[in-house]
Parts: C-alpha cells; structure tokens; sequence
C-alpha cells in the first residue's frame, strides 16, 4: 500500500513523550514525528480537561428527551415500511403475487428482496432466493401507516415449498444434516472476522478449518509440545447464542430524492453506511447522506446500510416519498445478528512450574447462515507457549445470522482458555493468579493482577469453605484484544471569530461518549472547558471518519481532533503572535487565556485572540498521521494488546442452584484515560453483559418448528438493576507513545474476562465445574447431582 | 371521546380505545421523547407517569405506555419525560446528567420518568427503595452502576417527610414544572364515562396482557374497559368477608391498608411480581382470566377462602377460586360474562400467609413455580391449611390433599417430609423453557419448606428438615437455619 506520509516524513520533529505506568514504571520516550503533529502530551495528572470526569456534553438532550434517534425522524409525506418474513426455517418459495399489495389503498411501493429493481406483479419461485431461516425477509411494502402496511403484507400471495432444515450446531454437522447451502458461499464472516476465510473448504454444512487469525498461524510442534508435559487436560466447553439486544432496534429513515439520498439509519459507521449505499445504487459519494445524530447501542449489529437500509432506501426511490422501516423486537432477535455459539475441545499441555508446552484447539460454531464463528484468538494469544494450533470450523444452521458482538471470538474463546487455565492451576497445585505470573508475558496485566488482587482481596480464596447451603466462591479471569490502528479518519476544527469553537466528523457516537471525549481533546489543546466546544458529528456531510466498533474509536479519533485543533490554534494565532513578536509555539492556552509561555504579561482571553483572526473562521481538517511506535502506513494496524483482568464473587445457593454474582473488580487499562467517568460506565455495561452471557442470556430455537423460542425481552433474560453485583473499576493509566493522544480503547476488553471470571467463581464455590454457558441453576442443580 | 390532560395540554380523541398511549404520544402528538424499546411492558423505554385525582389531590404512577389502551387514560394526567422539562435542568435530569448514567440515552427519558415517580411518591424512603424505583427499566449499556448511583443522589435529595405535600414541595424546589398545579382542577373537569358493559365485546383491563398478543385486532373493536371499573370497585370490608374489585391494579390490591392488615405480609409480595409500572397497570381480573397456570394473584387469593364474582347478561354469580379454573388456559367463565371481582373470607388473627416464587430471573419475571400458603395456627397445631401452587399443573393448583393432611398436625420436620411427599403426588409439572419437569418438582419442595421455615422459625431448621432425611442428597452438608437461599422473597 502506498504510503501517502512518505514525503513527509522528511519533515519530523523529536518530541519527548510519557512513556510507562504511572506509579510503576513511568519514563519517558524520544519519538521522532512528522513535523506538523502538536507537542507531546503530558501525562493526565497535568492536564486540565482531558483525563477528567468531565460530564458527556449531550448529557442535556438525553435527559430532556431531545435527542432525536432515527425513529424520532418525522420527515414530512413520510410512509411506514415494514418486512414480510419466512414462516419456515427453510423453505423454497414457488411462487410470489404482490399484485393485491401494490394496489392496497395507501400502498406506495413493493418491493421483492433480492429483485429490488424489478417491479413485477407475480415472480416465479424460481428467480427467488432460498429462504434459510425462520424470519428471514422475503419482501416489505411501505405504506401511509403502519396498519396499512400490515394489511398489505397480509395480501401478499407466497406459495412455499418447506425443506428440511437443521438448527443445532451438533445436528448440523451430522452427514446427512439437511444443507443450508449447496454452493460454496462467497461472503466472508459477519460476525466480525473470526476465523473463515474465502479460502476455506466447504463440505455439508461445515466451511473450515481455519487455522489461523490476523495474529498469525499455527506455532511449534503441538505434538512435540504435548510429550514434552507433565500434565495435560482436555476439555470440551460450550456456550451459546447471545443476541445483541441493542434497547434501540435497526432501522432507518430514507428520503431518495432527485438531487440527494439522506438516510438517517442507527449504525456504527455512517461512512460504511453511505458507501454501501453508494455502492448498491450507483451514486456518486457527494450524493448520498447518512445521519446518526444519537443512536441507541449497536454493540457490533449495526455496520453498513443493513437489510433496512436498504430496504427503506428502495422503498423511498420507488414511492418518491420518506420512508421510516424499524425493526420491531421480535424481528430484532430473530434477524439482526447474535454472537455465534461454539463447541471447543481445548488441549493444553504444560510442566510441573506452570510453563505452557502446547496448546491445541478445535472449535465448532454456527453464525446460522452467516459466517464468522472462530473462537481461537484467546487461545493463541494470551499466553507464552511456543507450541500452538488450532481448527475452527464455521458450522451452517438455518438460523438468522451472526454479526459481530463485542469482542467477537474472544467471548467465547476466554470462557473456555480461562476456564482451562484455572483447571490447570488447580492441577498444578498453583494459585491461579501464580500460573498467570508465569505464563502471561504481557508486562500491563501483572500489573492488573496485582492492583486486582489487592483491592479484590484475593488472599481470601479457599475452595469449599463454606457449611451452608450457600456457597461463596471467587475466581479470576483474563482479556486480551488487539489495539488498531485506523489512519483513515478526519476532523475538521473551526474556531469562529466570535470565539466559538465546533469540531466537525463523520464519526458517531452510539453512546461510548465519542462526543465527550472529542471535546475534551479540543478543549484541552485550546485552554477552554469541554462545554465550550460544540460537537457536530454523526454525519457524512463532515469529513469521513472510522465506524464505532473493535474499542478503536477513541484511539483513532482523539489524534485527528487534537492535530486539527493545533492545526487551527496556529492560525488563529498568527496575528496575535505577530503582534507580540513572538514565535506561535512561544504562546500558551490555558483557563481561556491566550499569553506568551516566557513573558505572562503579554496576555489576552480566547475570545480576544478569536477576534483578531484574519478571516471569520479558521479551520483545519486533520487525520492521525503515521503511529509514533513505528507504523508508518495502513488501516486495521494491530500494535500490542488490550488486556485486562477480571475477579469476581459469587454465591451460590446448593438448593435452589441459584447463583448470584457479588461483586466483580474490573482491573482495565486503555492507554491514556480521557474521561474515566465514561470509562468506568463502558466497564459497568461490559460486565453486566458478561454477567448476563454467564447466567441468563441464551437464544433458544426449537427444533421441531425451526423457530426461535424467546423472541421477546420477556424470556430473552436480560439483567435488570436488581440482578447487578458490586462492581468497582480500577484503572491504570499506561502511556506508550502512539500518538498526539496515546489512548486506546475499552468496549471488548470491559465484556471478555466476565463470564469466565463467575465460571472460575462458581467452580470454586460449589467444587464442580460447569463446562457450558450459561450457568443456569439447573445446570447447578445437575452439577450437584440433585436431579 | 377520550380525554385526558397530556403534559400541559387538555386531549379530546376519538382514536380507538385500544391505541396504545405509546403509539397516540409519539405518531398523533409528535412527543419522541418516549421511545418504544419492546412494545411489551419489558424494557420501560415507553415509560410515562399516569396522575389520577384521589380525594382532591393528584397521584402520579409510572405506567408503561406501549400497553396502556388509550382509553386507560381517560380522566388522568399523562406525562412525558417533555412535561418534566423546566428551564434548568431538574435536580433528577441532574443526577443521571451527573453521573454519566445516560450512555446511549435511549432508555434515559423512561430512567427520568421512573425517577420522577419515586420523588412523587410519598412512601417512605430507603435506598432500596430508590433502586427498586427503576425495576422497570432496562438498560443494556450502563450496567446500572450509574443509574443507581444517580438514583441514590436524587432520594438523597428528597425529604423524609413528604407526606401529602410532595408536589408542592416538588414545585416549589423547582424539581417539577409549576404547571402541575393547576391539573387537579383541569382534571377534575373531565367527565366521568363508565359505559354499560357490552356483552359480546372483548374485555380489557390494564391490557398488559392482551395488548402484548393482540393489539392490531384490538383496535378495530370497542372493547368493554374494565379498570375504568376500579373506582367503584375499590376495596370494602363487609363484616368477616372484603370484597376486592376485579379493575383493581396489582399494586393498588398489594399495597391496601386494609388487606395488608388481615394478611400481614401481603405488601412484601410486590417486589417479587412482574415490574413497578406493570403492577400499577395489570388488574386482578386481568390476572385471573387470563388464566395463566402461574398467575401470581390467583396463586396468592387461592391461600384463602376466595369466591370469583362474575356478572354478565345473565345476572350475578359466584364461585370457588379453585373451582374457577377447569384445565389449561380454560376458565368457569362464559366470553359474556366479566369478572367483578373476588369476595375474600377475611382471615382471623390465628391466620399465617406466606408467598414464594422462583424464577429465572429473580425480578421482573414470571415464575416457573410459585407457591402460597394460609393456615390457621393455635400454637399447636395447624388448621384451616390452604397450599396453593403455580406452574406445576395446567392450572393454578390448590393443593388440597396435602392441606388436608397438614390439618390438625403439630409442625414437625416428619410431618413435613410427609407432606411432600404426597404434594409430589398432586402435582404433574411438564419440562418446558422454564425448566424440567423434576426441576420444578425440586423447586417446589424447597419452597414448601421455606413457607415453614419462614413461618416457624422458632419450631424448624434446615438443619432438622437435613436430619430427617428429607433432603436426602445433601447429606454430607449441614444446613443453616434461615440462611436458605430460597429467601427470594421478603
Ligand atoms: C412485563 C410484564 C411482566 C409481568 N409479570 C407478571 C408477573 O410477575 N406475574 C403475573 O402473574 N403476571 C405478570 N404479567 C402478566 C400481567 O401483567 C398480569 O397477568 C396482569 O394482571 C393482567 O392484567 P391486565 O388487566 O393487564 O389484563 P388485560 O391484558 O387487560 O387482560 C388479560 C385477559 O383478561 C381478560 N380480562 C381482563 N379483565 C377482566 C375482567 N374484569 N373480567 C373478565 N375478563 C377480564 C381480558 O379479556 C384478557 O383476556 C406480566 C406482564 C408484563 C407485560
Ligand atoms: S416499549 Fe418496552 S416497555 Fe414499553
Ligand atoms: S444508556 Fe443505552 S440503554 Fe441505557
């Protein structure tokens, strides 16, 4: 790729930057930097804005109700659009009459999924496409109300051809199974890249194995590694579906119009948004619009234009009118993507000291019909073992599609690894947290597991303690994910001569607080408060930046904000720095006052320095140039990792089998904290939804009919505010000179270390392990041997 | 017509009865600030406070919007997180704005209107409390630590004593707008409708059953509203019997002076049944005929002498609880025919009540078994023992052999082993996604003992229950009198 910095790179400068953890090992770095990049950052403790808990700055709308979300858009003549979908898991469609529909009174378009552009009254089944699962979309109408387009649907004429469909993952990869697809399939995983790639073999339902990830392939010699042990264990680990359950549904507003495409849409990336749609309608860039003011939560379901996206932009061209298309939560759960299951059989070998000799894992899990079910990232990557391999097998069932959920892989991957590895310990005779020391090579996590273990109090931990019918148990657990690096992201700063300031992006905040900590970077580099800055951002009018998704937005948002804000500080400071007969870089901001560093008697407030810019508005638009650490090009860089360590208490109640989870420490650290207050709020969310992946959360389908059971928030358990435990965040700052910001990110390491941290926890309260999520209390019970 | 007062503005509506108020607030009056998160009572995304006129003052319910039938509102403020705006930020929007508690901020407005509730309310109260105040609400990114905290700030703001002054105090500390002063007038305007019930018409109560399964149809029909019913209903004492309205809330039953003083314990049952606003909506004849083999209410009133009142074309009728319920989803009650409510034997003071209910999730579900029990006790021996118990048959089960048996015994770890055993005969549970059949046969003996440990600590333990052998599996553990974990209630 080419390198679009190379030239520039002539042009550097030597910057002395924080490097380390403060308390522990805080030094500093010589980076050599492209010249036009600000000064380094000092570390937080010496900053005014940043690294504080700054309230969100879009705190106002949410709690007034006036933050408009895509269903709030009312856009005049505006039609309801809404999906009919498949009855049966797998089905052929032999024919399809859409005529009563298109002339239902208050019908405006029709549209039949796949022949989008044809506008034909009957089609015949052959032309169509296989239905695969129960829910899938077979064709939507958009209508001058809801009900209408309810009656419409009711109209449409579908004569199936039901086939025999499979929907287990152990059914599944039965020869014989029933196939959910003949062809090889083309699409590569949408559950977040794990495993599968468009290389890999596909036989019956099963596509794989893979034996690699973006770490790297098979290590060593597995079978040397296993003679060399002293102690091996094999283990068999299953966990299941887990749906996303965002509280705001998929959907979106299109308004197609000669000149322009808005779509207003609840996604993670209004640039990917926009380019699917500039790609499946062939319109220039500079025409199409995508808006995603507030949104609520996407958790990796929601990239791209997606089935209503799309639908409700064809629904808009062919009718000439807005049109709104929502999910309602029944089709949510059923068709907006879920974490794939898995099945893992996990092999370690180790020597008596703890030392990994080799690890082997074979993975099996269904994305339904989509792909993207590889688990192994944990087990190739948390630990120090020069002996590793493993086989991931993608697994079609016909069930809605997987997508990526927070930390996709990862999840599932380190509910079995930690499980393992706490096995191990016990074998070994080893404090947990001992093996870790002796495995684990990343320097931050002993960190972790020392701050941890201290505020946690680990020293307490002693199996089967307890004479009751209530047991308390605690167990520890570890995270790992990449850290990314994604150059292709821009900021534009204005500051206006009135003294206001705005940054402007195209990156959106899905509730994360990219807003917050985009204003606390502005503010910080011109010696304002975060309130001070207006934030415009969450559409593609303002320069393109990255999707919200694998904790990267932070890391990769902060530098451009900051770099443009110095970009524009200096100009705006020309004439006063002219005056003064000063260098721009001599003059200082700071408490909104603009003076010279050396003399403070030459000084004047913000808005006065605004009011001597040469133009109404200076403005500068940046990206994050080449990583400080030595990357110089490309997107989706991975340098160095995430971790983060988790412990938690449980009790659990021998007869009744119910567990509940006490109080979990979050050890985490994300590179320079911007605002911890968000911070911790990430950290509580990713527990809880471990929490609930550990305990309650599990998608169930019913094999006789093919449909999923628990459609609905009633029986998909969620964790309400009474189920919570304690939970107490600890964060360590780190600084290892990456940027203009140095921050990284925390959404999939707050959610990955959870349920195997409550699994350890249970294990040590009750003495038997549950090899199988989630931990329901008649799986305790069962355990128990009591039924 | 409908009409009701919608934040500052008098409504007058002829959209169908069965609307739900979700639907009319955001498509009709183009208020978004409540967002539909489920559309079934689940999540509280949709949540308003619904005020009513009680003796001459107003007062406000949370109340999920999504399944409040339109016609539910009439006569009533209905307020949005919009009709709580004030030109400052009030001192709750403060604390979920302080606290970082709205994340994505979808479920924020739903998070300010429960908050507001509590401050409304004039219970007494307690952080667990304050917590409890947001049972409703669901939240997928916060993790709740904010929520809570911002919960806790806001009762810690609020005086103790708030006793019959809350909305002025409320006003006048500019917590709320001050327009609400001037709705008990606006409200007590609007004219009173009770429309003759029309036989062949579907019923709706609170809808928080039927507008989950069948809103679409709804609409096109002219239900008969029966918790319009409920203020003539209402609950009255007469001589040894108290007649309980079937338009009556969950709440409104749960939460009764007069009920809670002939069954002590009664009130300690709510935080175990569904959510704070779907208690303040779901009626007991809703409960009832619904026929759900796990309806909590019939699993409470069947612990007691309980006649179902119905009355239809046909004149009046009553019958026995137990006798109401024929087989699965199959009630004594002909489609013409509403429920009016129940008429209760009022218990004697000798009388003990207990309720237990195990569920996947300890709050906000419903049970996959729930038990309840009533029993005379002289200090000797039991009598008068009504055991109830739901999801362990095809209808809620009185247990009247295993009562039978328990009458005239002195409370005994053996006679209790006994019971069960032939409780385990009476019941025929069924695997489903609740759980095993042997599953809920395991739940429900360990509920029956924790009546008893419950009701009698001073003459049991978990200990003794161990030693006779009743639970035979643990045999190498020893047990902790009171300690159980089958304490989900209380
Ligand atoms: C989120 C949620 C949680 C819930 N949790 C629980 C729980 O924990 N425990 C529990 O028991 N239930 C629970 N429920 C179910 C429901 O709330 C209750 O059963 C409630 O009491 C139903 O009353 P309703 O007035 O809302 O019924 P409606 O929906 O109005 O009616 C239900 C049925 O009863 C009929 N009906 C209503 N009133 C009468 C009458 N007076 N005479 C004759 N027929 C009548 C209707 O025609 C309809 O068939 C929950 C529901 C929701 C949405
Ligand atoms: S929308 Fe979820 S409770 Fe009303
Ligand atoms: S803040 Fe997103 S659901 Fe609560």
């Amino acid at each position: 790729m080419a390198n679009p910095d190379k030239n520039k790179a002539l042009n550097t400068k030597k910057l002395k930057m924080p490097f380390g953890v403060p308390g522990h090992n805080l030094t500093e770095i010589e980076r050599e930097v492209p010249a036009d990049e600000p000064s380094a950052l000092p570390v937080n403790e010496k900053l005014s804005v940043v690294g504080k808990r700054v309230k969100r700055v879009d705190a106002l709308q949410k709690v007034t109700g006036a933050a408009k979300y895509t269903a709030d858009i009312q856009l005049p003549g505006m039609l309801y659009g809404k999906f009919l979908r498949s009855p049966y898991p797998h089905a052929r469609i032999k024919s399809l009459d859409v005529s009563a529909a298109r002339k239902h009174p208050g019908v405006f378009a029709v549209i039949v999924q796949g022949k989008e552009g044809e506008q034909k009254d009957q089609y015949d089944g052959k032309e169509l496409p296989r239905l695969r699962f129960a829910g899938q979309a077979i064709a939507a109408v958009a209508a001058e109300s809801m009900n209408i387009a309810r009656e419409a649907l009711g109209l449409i004429k579908v004569e199936y051809e039901p086939l025999p469909f499979v929907v287990n993952l152990d059914e599944a990869r039965k020869p014989g199974a029933p196939l959910v697809y003949e062809e090889v399939i083309e699409d590569r995983g949408s559950a977040g890249d794990v495993g599968v790639t468009a290389a890999d073999e596909q036989k019956g339902n099963l596509r794989g194995p893979t034996t690699s990830s973006f770490f790297g392939g098979p290590r060593g010699d597995v079978e040397k590694g296993f003679a060399e042990a002293d102690v091996i264990l094999e283990k068999e680990y299953r966990t299941q579906v887990q749906t996303h359950c965002c509280l705001e549904t998929h959907g979106a507003v299109a308004d197609w119009r000669p000149d322009m495409l808005t779509v207003y849409s609840s996604n993670q990336s209004t640039r990917d948004t926009r380019n699917d749609l500039v790609e499946l309608f062939g319109l220039p860039t500079s025409k199409v619009r995508v808006v995603t003011e507030f949104m609520g939560g996407g958790f990796g379901s929601k990239f791209g234009a997606g089935e209503t996206g799309v639908a409700a932009t064809w629904l808009s061209k062919l009718s000439g009118r807005p049109v709104k298309l929502m999910l309602e939560r029944e089709e949510e759960q059923i068709s907006a993507g879920n974490r794939p299951n898995s099945h893992q059989i996990l092999k370690v070998g180790a020597k008596k000291d703890g030392t990994l000799t080799a690890v082997d894992l074979l993975s099996y899990g269904t994305a339904g019909v989509g792909l993207g079910a590889g688990v192994g990232r944990v087990a190739q990557d948390m630990y120090v073992c020069p002996n590793f391999k493993m086989a991931q097998y993608d697994v079609f069932t016909h069930a809605g599609p997987g997508q990526a959920f927070r930390a996709p892989g990862n999840v599932q991957g380190a509910f079995a690894m930690e499980s393992l590895i706490d096995e191990l310990a016990e074998k070994l005779d080893m404090d947990p947290l001992a093996l870790r020391d002796k495995i684990d090579a990343n320097d931050i996590r002993r960190i972790q597991r020392k701050a941890g273990a201290e505020k946690f109090g680990w020293k307490r931990r002693k199996a089967g303690a307890d004479t009751g019918p209530v047991k308390r148990g605690i167990g520890v657990a570890q995270a790992t994910w990449p850290r990314f690096v994604e150059m292709d992201s821009s900021v534009m700063v204005r500051i206006n001569r009135s003294g206001s300031v705005e940054a402007l992006s195209g990156v959106q905040d899905i509730g994360t607080g990219t807003k917050t900590i985009i204003a606390q970077v502005v503010a910080e580099e011109l010696g304002l408060k975060a309130e001070d800055i207006t934030i415009k951002i969450g559409d593609t009018n303002y320069p393109d930046a990255l999707g919200s998704g694998g904790s990267k937005t932070a890391e990769n948002i902060t530098p451009p904000a900051r770099n443009a804000t110095y970009q524009a500080k200096l100009k705006m400071l020309q004439g006063v720095a002219a005056a003064w007969q000063v260098d721009v870089e001599d003059i200082e901001l700071k408490n909104g006052e603009v003076f010279v560093k050396a003399d403070p008697s030459k000084k004047m407030t913000f808005a006065e320095a605004a009011k001597r810019m040469p133009t109404s508005q200076v403005i500068a638009t940046a990206s994050r140039t080449a990583d400080y650490g030595g990357f110089l090009s490309g997107s989706w860089l991975g340098h160095g990792r995430l971790g983060a360590v988790q412990f938690a208490e449980v009790s659990v109640d021998t007869e009744t089998g119910f567990i509940k989870v006490e109080r979990v420490v979050a050890v985490h650290t994300c590179g320079r904290p911007i605002n911890p207050m968000q911070l911790e709020s990430q950290i509580n969310g990713g527990v809880i939804m471990g929490v609930g992946y550990a305990l309650l959360e599990d998608r169930v389908i019913d094999p006789n009919t093919g449909h999923q059971v628990n459609t609905g928030l009633d029986t998909y358990k969620l964790p309400y505010a009474k189920e919570i435990p304690q939970i107490e965040c600890v964060l360590i700052e780190n600084y290892d000179a990456h940027s203009s910001t140095d921050v990284a990110g925390i959404g999939e390491p707050a959610n990955i270390a959870t349920a195997a941290a409550i699994a350890n926890a249970v294990y040590n309260a009750i003495g038997v392990r549950i090899y199988e999520l989630p931990i329901t209390p008649q799986k305790v019970l069962a355990a128990l041997g009591h039924i | 017509m409908i009409e009701f007062v919608l934040n500052r503005q008098l409504i007058c509506t002829d959209k169908p009865a069965a609307m739900p108020l979700l639907d009319f607030i955001r498509r009709e009056q183009r208020l978004t600030g409540a967002k539909v998160g489920c559309g079934e009572g689940d999540c509280g995304a949709c949540l308003v406070l619904e005020g009513r006129l009680e003796e001459g003052r107003m007062q406000y319910r949370p109340i999920v919007s999504c399944l409040t039938p339109l016609a539910n509102a009439h006569g009533r403020h209905i307020v949005t997180v919009e009709g709580l705006n004030l030109r400052h930020l009030s001192p709750v929007q403060e604390a979920v704005a302080e606290h970082s508690a709205a994340q994505c901020g979808f479920c924020t407005p739903g998070v300010i209107v429960a908050l507001t509730a509590l401050c409304l309310s004039e219970a007494p109260l307690s952080p667990e409390k304050a917590i409890a105040a947001l049972d409703g609400n669901l939240c997928r990114c916060t993790g709740y630590q904010s929520l809570k905290k911002a919960a806790l700030a806001v009762a810690a703001r609020l005086p103790v004593e708030r006793q019959n002054r809350a909305i002025p105090w409320l006003i006048e500390q500019g917590w709320l707008p001050a327009y609400f002063d001037a709705i008990p007038g606006q409200v007590a305007q609007i004219p009173r409708c009770s429309p003759a019930f029309a036989p062949g018409r579907p019923i709706l109560g609170g809808g928080t059953d039927l507008l989950v399964q069948q809103a679409g149809q709804l609409m096109a029909e002219a239900p008969n509203l029966l918790c319009e019913r409920w203020e003539i209903g209402g609950i009255c004492e007469d001589g040894d019997s108290c007649f309980i309205g079937g338009g009556l809330p969950i709440a409104a039953i749960l939460e009764n002076r007069t009920l809670n003083r002939h069954i002590p314990g009664l009130g300690r049952c709510a935080p175990l049944i569904a959510s704070t606003p779907v208690r303040n909506m779901g009626t007991l004849g809703g409960n009832l005929a619904n026929a759900s083999p796990i309806a909590d209410l019939a699993i409470i009133f069947l612990a007691f002498e309980t006649r179902v009142l119905l009355n239809g074309p046909s004149g009046r009728r009553e019958l026995p609880l137990e006798d109401f319920y024929l087989a699965y989803k199959q009630i004594d009650k002909s489609p013409s025919e509403y429920l009016e409510g129940l008429r209760l034997r009022l218990p004697g003071a000798r009388r003990l009540f207990s309720f237990e209910k195990v569920s996947k999730r300890t709050h906000l579900d419903i049970a996959s078994v729930n038990t309840a029990i009533g029993l005379d006790f002289d200090g000797e021996t039991m009598s008068r023992v009504r055991l109830s118990a739901g999801g362990v048959s095809p209808v809620p089960l009185l247990l009247r052999r295993t009562g039978a048996f328990l009458e005239g015994k002195m409370i005994s770890e053996s006679v209790l082993g006994r019971a069960n055993a032939l409780m385990q005969e009476e019941i025929s549970p069924i695997s489903d996604i609740r759980g095993s059949a042997d599953y809920k046969r395991l739940l429900l003996r360990q509920l029956f003992f924790a009546h008893f440990l419950k009701l009698f600590p001073e003459h049991l333990s978990f200990e003794n229950i161990h030693n006779e052998g009743l639970l035979a599996h643990e045999k190498h553990s020893r047990f902790r009198a009171r300690e159980g974990a089958i304490r989900l209630s209380g």
